[in-house]
């Protein structure tokens, strides 16, 4: 399976690979796009990644939660190109013995590829402009470029 | 150096282009895209930088023959 995709995500595929005998939780995440964002209305959107830094780096990071997890399972794809209004664009699958692990580890993944991975995307408007959108911003509060907070460890 | 740069930078630089100026680091070369491009300044200023596609700091050396890449702050997901 390519992490980095042009492809549209088969979610339903997926979670079929899932299910595993010493699994008694799986949780999919599927990021989607919406219609609208900071008061705007979006047409669609285009992601573009760096994909070999962008597949080692997810690696990694899965890597780092069926570790720090135990999981049975830690798998993540992210579309890139043209994405239409609820789409998937995004998705991480976790399945662990029990559903804290899973949860817990799923949001770390999503976090993680959201403030690390070198993805972009650009909001194509209702109007007729773009807008290279949500980039992360931590480093105003960390005064660190590398340095993030994230939504797992303030939650 | 070859540099390549990625979302919105491609608005301020060619996707990828060379650059043979006298350059020894990275802070070096995040000072000089600045004044080519004032405009860039505070983007490049929030950008990571990549040697071989592994992160590397602002002091992290350059002879001349390395692929650069400049990565904006990430917006995935």
């Amino acid at each position: 399976m390519d992490v980095i995709t042009k492809k549209e995500l088969d979610l339903v595929a997926l979670l079929q690979q899932s299910h595993c005998p010493t699994a008694g939780a799986v949780v999919l995440f599927s990021g989607e796009v919406r219609n609208h964002n900071s008061g705007k209305q979006v047409k669609y959107l285009e992601y573009e990644a760096h994909t070999s830094m962008a597949t080692k780096m997810i690696d990694e990071i899965l890597q780092s939660a069926r570790t720090r997890w135990n999981l049975s399972i830690a798998l993540a794809q992210h579309r890139i190109g043209k994405v239409k209004i609820t789409e998937s664009a995004v998705v991480v699958i976790t399945a662990s013995v029990h559903r804290g692990e899973a949860y817990a580890s799923n949001r770390y993944v999503i976090d993680r590829i959201k403030h690390e991975v070198p993805i972009w995307k650009c909001e194509y408007l209702e109007d007729g402009s773009k807008e290279w959108g949500g980039n992360c911003n931590c480093h105003k509060e960390t005064g660190d470029v590398n340095k993030h907070v994230y939504e797992f460890e303030v939650l | 150096m070859r540099i390549q740069v990625f979302a919105v930078l491609k608005d301020f630089f060619k996707k990828e282009f060379e650059l043979s100026a006298n350059i020894s680091n990275i802070a070096d070369l995040r000072r000089y895209l600045s004044l080519e491009n004032p405009n860039a300044a505070m983007v490049l200023n929030r950008c990571r930088f990549a040697v071989q596609d592994e992160f590397v700091t602002d002091q992290y050396p350059l002879t001349g023959d390395e692929h650069i890449v400049v990565i904006p702050p990430s917006s995935g997901g």
